[in-house]
């Protein structure tokens, strides 16, 4: 392992993650909310020690960097930032401890949106400002990884995305992840202004309007009220958001290839399809079960079905129902949601549509060679074959979430924990959601778990969103090997 | 006419052998001296030692003065190179090619637009797929053509003893057809071909051969006492180019199709490009393998592997295990009166195909299309009657034509006749003609302009 050009870009990531805090301290001046010396103090200390790390190692550059050094980086990367960001909230009296700020942090960076704030509304809006910014932040990151670095290293089956982006220089992470990421940087730029604007038009405040934005198009679900939005009361505010996450959940590729002139970029993409499939069908069977029980209305059940079914399978988080309300299969539905994810390359976390997608291709592949002993069959996309190397990849990848899920459910229960919010807790952190069941559902928060239990989910939050493999290697011995 | 064959090999033998039965003026080229040699001493054309990519050697072989230049040698690349090479020394000579490989398929116009000109790509691969295709579409039968754009067909059929049909003379059939129309073209019988006149009867086993109206057919299939199940499962053994061929047209069709390969790394390639047909890997004669994919519910059984031994086991087997049909792939043509011996009566042979198609390019006058039947012992030709041609204007019964042929359609717009002996051929009216070997040469004088008219 070689540290210096690891920190040389830690040391800088940390530096512009200074820099940006002056956004917060722009709205903590003109709020006069009372929060701009500790924003101030965060961005000072921040930008210090990335510059002192950078300024440390100088000298080396990252053209030498491969795959050990590349997961080195994303989850160092990840855990500094979340450390770093929480500064601002560490230094406000707001925040009773070091290990919520931390929490509220990682859920930001890593755009899950569980919260242990039990009033939100009473947080100086410079903070709360920060709280959806580096959800924003979080999920330029994600673009980047999902789109140019996963792809690269192969995680999890990650590389069947290899060919979309292709790079002139094949081993080598940094032109590459250069190019893609300005490319996807401006999609991703060029969505959230358009939804701005359209939070605006529908009377939102333009403070509210960036906050809601910064956390739809990560699918963070940090909201500036205690409500979420269901603050807003408005189906137009409800329409808007739904639409934008449903945007957010799909592969950004897609979206820069619709810009770039071909509309029919989402229909050819299997996962899209797949993607957009599951949102139909599960909307249809939530409202359905909905109407009647909870919401007199067809037309109410299918605002309130379609808004909570996206946000948590697009792993968002907003609620605009307390859908613990609802009769279980709608329930057990949002849970299967939280497992689904949305599509690989876009900020959605879970484990994703499209390996879902190849487990039941080879699923059947199974079934079908144990009918025909002598058939010879490949995975397909698209009519492509899936390599077998990619099957074995995204084959580890669900067995070794669903097991994370199984151990760190048992752990936190130990921790006295009750039955459902152990697993619904691990389940929204691990996926990337934010809200829950059971004590931490969709009206109430995580500020009253225990200690050691906090810890844990912001492990979880880290593994989901780093695609599992980038951390748990490294726990692997023979990572550090030379 | 002169025609220069490039290739002696089983396909520019036979061309060969056809052109020189009806005295055309012959040049085969060749790299191999063994191969020339067997030509030389089977056929009475003249032979060439060289490569058929060298001007040279073209000129030698007198290509100025050659009407029509077939690249049939087995490699495309040579057959592409030795038309280039035509072009540029003799830009007036007409072009033929074999060319086999999938990728030029999208490329055969601009083939003929651009540097080689090749009039015709002939694709054998791609024909036997078509037969395959058209023996599906028409259950029962035993050969299928088609012609006038497939608005008629020609279709050959087992006669089976318990045919009413069977036993009767020609001069008998109206009364037993009770006023359903059947025009018998030809029959074979024990490898003889009867073009059959009023006396002649039909026997049981023989091979008939009939033209019908596409939407007759199921009507005259009928009077034959043909089930006409329709195709649903077929099975391919031999992943080659035109057992992928067939299973991609066969998806498209929307066809329940399993492949059999052999080796490994084809099956991988298949499976890939492939969709909905199931690829198996095991060998065709396997009869637990065949057992096992339910060969006894399959309609259809076609071997395709480039050894027909093989081919013809794993037909006689499937036969045997309950597979309803077989087509069967032959090349040698040695093989083909065997076949009905051992009850395989469906076979497509590649080489036959390309023969078909070089022959319809060959003929002269205004003939279409022409289809060789089985043996080669006689041809189905379609021509356009010019108005100055012997045939025009007068009953079929006053025109003289040669033994051994017979007028089975006349084509006049979208109108259909099956002629009797007072029907008239109206100029540029299409007719079916049916023709022995022997006969061949006539006929198309026949068709040809009338002398007294220069």
């Amino acid at each position: 392992m070689r540290w210096r050009p690891i920190f040389n870009i830690l040391g800088l990531l940390l530096f512009f993650l200074g820099l940006s805090m002056i956004l917060p301290l722009a709205v903590a001046l003109w709020y006069r909310d009372g929060s701009a010396t500790a924003i101030l103090n965060a961005m000072v200390a921040t930008t210090a020690a990335g510059l002192g790390i950078h300024l440390g190692v100088r000298g080396h550059h990252m053209e030498t960097i491969h795959h050990r050094e590349g997961m080195a980086i994303v989850a160092l990367g990840w855990t500094l930032v979340g450390l770093f960001g929480a500064l601002p909230f560490f230094f406000d009296q707001g925040f009773h401890s070091f290990t919520d700020a931390f929490f509220e942090s990682v859920s930001g960076f890593t755009t899950t949106g569980s919260s242990i704030l039990n009033d939100i509304e009473s947080v100086p809006r410079g903070l709360l400002f920060w709280r959806s910014f580096i959800q924003w932040l979080g999920g330029m990151g994600i673009i980047v990884l999902s789109v140019a670095i996963l792809p690269f290293l192969g995680v999890g089956g990650m590389q069947l995305y290899k060919a979309e982006v292709p790079s002139p220089v094949p081993d080598k992470l940094k032109p590459r992840i250069r190019d893609t990421a300005m490319i996807m940087w401006k999609v991703y730029g060029l969505i959230s202004a358009a939804e701005v604007v359209f939070l605006l038009l529908g009377g939102m405040s333009l403070y509210d309007a960036l906050c809601h934005t910064f956390t739809t198009m990560p699918t963070g679900g940090f909201s500036t009220r205690n409500a979420s939005v269901a603050a807003y009361g408005s189906a137009y505010i409800d329409g808007i958001i739904t639409f934008f996450m449903l945007l957010a959940g799909v592969n950004f590729s897609l979206h820069y290839q619709f810009l770039r002139g071909r509309p029919l970029a989402f229909w050819r993409d299997p996962e899209c399809r797949f993607f957009l499939a599951a949102v139909t069908l599960l909307t249809l069977a939530v409202t359905w079960d909905i109407w009647r029980t909870v919401y007199a209305g067809l037309g109410e059940a299918l605002r309130y079905g379609l808004f909570q079914v996206v946000s948590i399978l697009t792993t968002t988080g907003y609620v605009t129902a307390d859908y613990e309300q609802w009769p279980a299969m709608s329930q057990l539905i949002l849970l299967v949601c939280m497992f689904v994810g949305a599509s690989a390359g876009s900020t959605g976390g879970g484990m994703k549509c499209l390996r879902i997608m190849l487990y039941f291709k080879y699923c059947y592949r199974e079934l079908f060679s144990l009918v025909h002993p002598h058939a010879v069959t490949h995975v397909k996309i698209a009519g492509k074959r899936v390599p077998d190397k990619v099957m074995r990849a995204v084959m580890g990848f669900l067995a070794l979430y669903l097991g994370i899920f199984v151990v760190a459910s048992i752990l936190l229960a130990g921790l006295g924990v009750d039955f459902t919010t152990s697993f619904a807790a691990v389940a929204a952190t691990l996926g990337n959601i934010g809200p829950g069941f059971g004590t931490i559902g969709p009206v109430e928060n995580f500020a009253h778990l225990p200690l050691p239990g906090k810890w844990l989910l912001i492990w979880c939050m880290l593994v989901g969103r780093l695609e599992i493999f980038t951390i748990i290697i490294l726990l692997v011995p023979e990572f550090w090997r030379k | 006419m002169k025609i220069i064959i490039i290739g002696a090999g089983e396909v520019g033998f036979h061309i060969a052998s056809h052109l020189a039965a009806e005295n055309k003026d012959v040049v085969v080229i060749d790299k191999n001296p063994e191969a020339t040699r067997r030509v030389a001493d089977n056929i009475d054309v003249q032979v060439l030692v060289g490569s058929g990519s060298s001007p040279v050697t073209l000129e030698e072989a007198g290509i100025h003065s050659a009407e029509i230049v077939l690249a049939v040698t087995d490699s495309d690349e040579v057959n592409l190179v030795s038309c280039l090479v035509a072009d540029i020394v003799s830009p007036g000579t007409k072009k033929l090619a074999r060319i086999r490989d999938e990728h030029f398929d999208a490329y055969i116009e601009p083939l003929r637009q651009n540097a080689p000109h090749i009039d015709t790509v002939i694709n054998p691969e791609v024909e036997v797929v078509k037969t395959i295709e058209r023996m599906m579409t028409v259950p029962g039968a035993v050969d299928v053509g088609e012609f006038a754009e497939g608005r008629v067909k020609f279709v050959g059929v087992r006669l089976e003893e318990n045919c009413p049909l069977a036993g009767k003379r020609m001069m008998d059939l109206p009364a037993v057809l009770d006023g359903r129309r059947l025009l018998i073209a030809a029959m074979l019988r024990q490898e003889e071909l009867i073009i059959p006149r009023g006396a002649d009867r039909l026997m049981a086993g023989d091979l008939v051969y009939f033209i019908s109206e596409e939407h007759a057919l199921g009507e005259t299939m009928a009077i034959f006492g043909k089930r006409s199940e329709p195709v649903r499962r077929v099975m391919i053994v031999g992943g080659g180019r035109i057992g992928f061929r067939l299973a991609h047209r066969l998806e498209a069709l929307g066809f329940q199709a399993k492949i059999v390969e052999r080796r490994p790394e084809r099956c991988q390639m298949l499976a890939e490009c492939l969709n909905k047909t199931v690829v198996l890997h095991g060998d065709g004669s396997d009869q637990d393998l065949l057992t096992e994919e339910n060969i006894q519910e399959v309609d259809l059984m076609v071997t395709l592997t480039s050894d027909e031994e093989t081919n013809i086991l794993s037909s006689l087997l499937a036969k045997r295990l309950g597979a309803r049909k077989t087509i069967t792939k032959i090349n040698k043509f040695s093989y083909l009166p065997l076949m009905s011996a051992i009850g395989l009566d469906h076979v497509v042979s590649p080489r036959l195909s390309a023969i078909n198609s070089i022959l319809q390019h060959i003929r002269r006058g205004k003939i279409l299309s022409a289809i060789s039947l089985k043996g080669e012992q006689a041809e189905a030709m379609e021509a356009v009657a010019l108005e100055t041609s012997e045939i025009v204007g007068k009953p079929l019964r006053r025109i003289d034509f040669p033994k051994g042929s017979l007028v089975t359609a006349i084509i006049r717009g979208q109108e259909v006749i099956i002629p009797t002996g007072d029907s008239v051929i109206a100029p540029d009216d299409r007719i079916i003609i049916f023709a022995r070997r022997q006969a061949i040469a006539r006929v198309e004088k026949i068709l040809a302009v009338k002398l007294e008219y220069f």
